[in-house]
């Protein structure tokens, strides 16, 4: 086998070469059988003519010889593809409108499948990803589904759940700490992390090593270990970094490893993880159970598979519930595979992007295929004369293949190119916090070029059908009898092509409807009121580390002074500070009751901020009963103000201001009561889609924070008074470094980023296959109009109007467009259910989208039946009777 | 001078063995091969100058044969032939097998 394949190589590597041998073998043959001839006696001619009879047809042995060589099948193909790229230099103009829809459109499926490949197909890069499950808990009243875990429940479940070889946890908060580089401060984002985090995951260190289990209880040193970005780019990159010691928040921390620079893990900008540190005797206390905060993510022992962990772990919970009934009455566990939990929500949007593109492909395909149909039909005599010279229908068809597979090579070697521009595109599409695609990053690697070879191939089989069917099916007397007459179609032509430009209108209504209920979702998210006036508000938030600010004292007074400095920065209008700034995410959560109703009542939690006094009049949200927040109440008897969805939720027309609530679902003599001063208005706390929860917001000047967001609006462009806000945190503490300063309204706009992401793209799609379909419908009009003039000229002599010819080639545009309609309209009414959860304030059936889609369509469409019509109409019947 | 059309033709698929066994005593062009197999079959046998070409062929393709260009013995441009490890085994199962065949028509035509 290996021998023929290595002669077939060199036989036809060396074709020439190969036949030049054998014509040498042959004549030497033919001259030593002459000499022995004449050695015979024979005169020189007559042996000569005998030895030629003597070998027989040479010609018949040469061409026996090529056909053994194994490399005919190759040598076809070779010629096929010649003869192809001859055909396509021919008619350039269909050629370059053909790779051009290829390119664009096989781009687009390289860009969006590179970005699915990374996040739903590849493995999470941890050792035996498979193993991983993440543990979440749920809880019925609070409407929990696999929430963040109390720490005293971490480590239970670790304890007795036999099928985990070991179970890590994280905090779920991004966290930011001050680094001292050469004095000066800057933030770091950090995790705080259990010592078993790196083990439990499989990741070894760089270079040091990564935490031990025992470093999750405080006691022993400071430790952290870095990532390699901030190795390299800010601490000097040296090997000695193991070992040394930085300054982190003000406290010393001993560096004890990197990690490898493809770990970025829990988040992708983490640069230092630093171990939780429980003091060993709170394991015990009640805020260990009751507070949760946790991220738990287990390894399952081989041969355990997750379902069996799943009801060890129901089993624990339900312990758990018996031994603390307090905390776990109606606490639950469940346990997901760690990939598909992480992928989550970027899950069904990456899927419709998918989907759209697939469309888009199609449509496509269906494009080219008229494209190419077009151009057997003006070869149709070229193929008539093979066929009568005696050329096979396989043969004929593997030649229009050919064609077609060739163009596919050429959009698709283009196509990879500009997917990996558009996987650019991408990335600087996609949210900031790079929540649609959550890795590392995305490219074309060989996976990708795998699947766009594999599409192309698709396309071009897929495109070159109708071509190829056509061309094998036509009998040389139809076309031969058709004359020389240019542009004449047979009405098998027709058929194939009227067919395929229904199906791209019907696809592009689909996609079309898809964008639009995508853009109409979108515009109602914008006209949402988040609550407050996001115009002309500066935002930064800032961590105080705790090291040096460890007392209430300390803390309120930084924010206090801070505040009356940003205050004073000439065209700040109104300055407050707020723990959680709303569109972002909501605060810490409790239960609650309300004195005097009876306890059970509740089922939702409550959402916390703190506010200084004018947070409101900063935000401008307005008050809508009571009172706002004053100095006065520092010192005083707590008190509250609440949102107008608490009020309305749980004091059914009763003034809440005066009641008093406290955050226990079963308030004993130590719970705190605090008095209602105030009802404002809801502020959306994690986007416009997501409806405000019930809220209640006590007062900085009696409720203390190290971290908090200061605000301030102004009078002119926010972004003006950045660098002074800066300097105004540097004056009052030089060692502190401050996060990035955004608008309010960039804060707002980043809260829909998804929504955005998701329709921009499809949009985008929606406008290509809408273009393709209309032009694709212009072809097939305007081809048809091209071979009917001649009827169309004799129309015109017999007396027709010039009106009612257009009529005729501007129904035909009409009737393929009404037929795509119905079809792709039923289709996308049945598969418009799958945007529903993407879709906000709008129906995936929507009938005014559907109207506007179709309507725009068709009127599309009409315009371009109406050019070729045009031309029919002005058909000047002497031109073309005399061009007969 | 022999004609080739008296010639009974060399049975199917025992040229190559022919080939083969002329190669194993020195290298030899084509047109050697075949005096050689009409010499040795004492003008018995005749060779079709374009099955012997394709044999050659087939006989390169699977190995058995390997082929290079040197002078001949006339001192002209020629292409000879060598038997290669792979054919001399192929020969000396494919005698082991004619031989078998031969006797075992000999004993079905010798049967009374």
């Amino acid at each position: 086998m290996l021998n023929r394949l290595r002669y077939a190589a060199a036989a036809l590597l060396g074709r020439a070469r190969v036949d030049r041998d054998l014509d040498d073998e042959i004549a030497f043959h033919i001259d030593r059988e002459t000499e022995r001839n004449v050695e015979r006696g024979l005169t020189p001619d007559e042996a000569r003519r005998q030895a030629l009879v003597m070998f027989g047809g040479a010609e018949r042995l040469k061409e026996a010889h090529r056909d053994a060589r194994g490399t005919r099948w190759l040598e076809d193909v070779v010629s096929d593809a010649r003869y192809a790229l001859r055909g396509l230099k021919r008619n350039w103009a269909l050629t370059i409108a053909a790779i051009g829809t290829l390119a664009l459109v096989i781009g687009a499926n390289t860009a969006i499948f590179s970005a699915v490949d990374a996040v739903l197909l590849r493995p999470l890069p941890f050792a035996d990803p498979d193993r991983l499950v993440m543990i979440g808990e749920n809880n019925r009243e609070f409407l929990w589904h696999m929430a963040d875990a109390a720490p005293a429940n971490y480590l239970d479940w670790r304890a007795r759940v036999p099928g985990f070889s070991d179970a890590m946890a994280y905090a779920d908060f991004p966290l930011s700490v001050t680094l001292m580089v050469d004095g000066a401060p800057q933030l770091a984002p950090a995790a705080i992390v259990t010592g078993n985090f790196f083990s439990v995951l499989g990741i070894n260190a760089e270079i040091g090593r990564t935490l031990r289990d025992e470093e999750t209880w405080r006691g022993g040193a400071n430790v952290v270990v870095i990532s390699d970005r901030l190795w390299r780019r800010t601490l000097g990159g040296k090997a000695s970094i193991v070992g040394s010691t930085i300054s982190i928040g003000g406290a010393p921390a001993t560096v004890v490893g990197v990690a490898p620079p493809s770990f970025r893990f829990p988040r992708a900008d983490v640069d230092i993880w630093t171990p939780i540190s429980w003091p060993k005797e709170q394991v015990s206390a009640i805020s260990f159970r009751r507070a949760h905060w946790l991220r738990v993510v287990a390894r399952l022992k081989p041969g355990v598979s997750a379902a069996d962990a799943s009801v060890q772990l129901r089993d624990v919970a339900q312990q758990l519930k018996v031994e603390y009934p307090v905390t776990n009455r109606i606490m639950e566990a469940e346990l997901a595979p760690l990939h598909r939990f992480l992928v989550g929500d970027t899950r069904l949007p990456l899927l419709i992007v998918l989907g759209a593109v697939g469309l888009l492909l199609l449509i496509a395909c269906a494009n080219v295929g008229n494209l190419q149909l077009v151009r057997a039909a003006s070869r149709q005599r070229e193929v008539a004369v093979r066929v009568a010279l005696g050329a096979g229908r396989l043969r004929l068809m593997r030649q229009a293949f050919t064609e077609s597979l060739l163009l596919a090579a050429i959009g698709g070697a283009l196509g990879i190119v500009l997917g990996w521009l558009g996987t650019r595109l991408l990335v600087a599409l996609q949210p900031a916090d790079g929540s649609m695609v959550p890795v590392a990053g995305f490219t074309v690697d060989w996976r990708v070029a795998a699947f766009v070879l594999g599409i192309s191939a698709v396309c071009g089989l897929l495109f070159g059908l109708a071509p190829a069917a056509w061309s094998s099916g036509r009998s040389p007397n139809e076309a031969l009898a058709a004359g020389g007459r240019a542009g004449s179609q047979s009405s098998r032509v027709r058929g194939w092509s009227e067919k395929l430009a229904v199906v791209e209108v019907a696809i592009a209504l689909a996609l079309t409807v898809g964008a639009g209920l995508l853009v109409r979702s979108y515009s109602r998210l914008l006209n949402v009121d988040p609550g407050f006036d996001s115009r002309n508000v500066l935002a930064t938030s800032i961590e105080l580390p705790p090291t040096r600010y460890n007392t209430a004292a300390s803390t309120s007074q930084f924010f206090e002074q801070l505040v009356a400095r940003v205050r004073a920065i000439p065209g700040v209008v109104n300055v407050a500070a707020v723990t959680q700034l709303p569109l972002t995410m909501p605060g810490w959560s409790s239960d609650f009751s309300i004195e005097g109703a009876s306890a059970g009542n509740f089922s939702v939690s409550l959402v916390h901020r703190q506010v200084t006094p004018d947070y409101f009049q900063t935000m401008r949200v307005p008050l809508l009963r009571g009172r706002w927040f004053t100095t006065a109440d520092r010192g005083a008897p707590y008190v509250i103000v609440i949102n107008d969805e608490f009020a309305r939720t749980y004091f059914k027309g009763q003034d809440p201001v005066g009641q008093r609530i406290t955050f226990d679902k079963t308030p004993d003599s130590s719970s705190t009561w605090r008095t209602i001063v105030g009802v404002v208005g809801s502020e959306h706390q994690i986007s416009p889609a997501t409806p405000p929860a019930n809220e209640a917001i006590a007062p900085f000047t009696q409720e203390q924070s190290r971290s908090m967001s200061i605000i301030a609006r102004t009078s002119g462009d926010p972004v003006a008074i950045a660098p002074a806000v800066r300097r105004s945190v540097s004056e009052l503490d030089p060692q502190l470094a401050i996060a990035s300063i955004r608008t309010m309204a960039d804060v707002r706009a980043a809260s829909m980023s998804r929504d955005r992401f998701l329709m921009t793209l499809l949009s985008l799609f929606g406008v290509l296959g809408f273009v393709l379909a209309i032009v694709g419908v212009y072809g097939v009009v305007a081809q048809l109009a091209r071979s009917r003039t001649r009827e169309m000229g004799i129309r015109i002599a017999l007396g027709a109007r010039g009106s009612a010819v257009q009529w005729l080639v501007v129904r035909h545009g009409l009737v393929i467009t009404t037929l795509g309609v119905v079809i792709g309209g039923a289709g996308a009414l049945l598969g418009a259910r799958v945007l529903a959860r993407v879709l906000y304030g709008i129906a995936p059936t929507d009938a005014p989208t559907f109207l506007l889609v179709i309507a725009a369509l068709i009127g599309a469409a009409l315009a371009a039946s109406w050019l070729p019509a045009l031309r029919s109409g002005r058909v000047d019947p002497v031109m073309i009777l005399r061009d007969e | 001078m022999p004609s080739s059309s008296d010639q009974p033709d060399v049975l199917r698929g025992t040229l190559d063995l022919l080939v083969l066994k002329t190669l194993t005593l020195e290298p030899m062009h084509g047109w050697g091969i075949a005096q050689r197999i009409e010499q040795c079959s004492r003008g018995i046998l005749g060779i079709n100058q374009g099955s012997l070409y394709l044999a050659l062929q087939r006989l390169q393709q699977r190995g058995c044969i390997a082929a290079e260009w040197r002078a001949s013995e006339n001192n002209r441009r020629a292409k000879y032939y060598r038997v290669t490890a792979a054919g001399r085994r192929l020969l000396g199962d494919e005698t082991t097998s004619w031989r078998q065949y031969v006797s075992a028509v000999e004993w079905v035509l010798g049967a009374s």
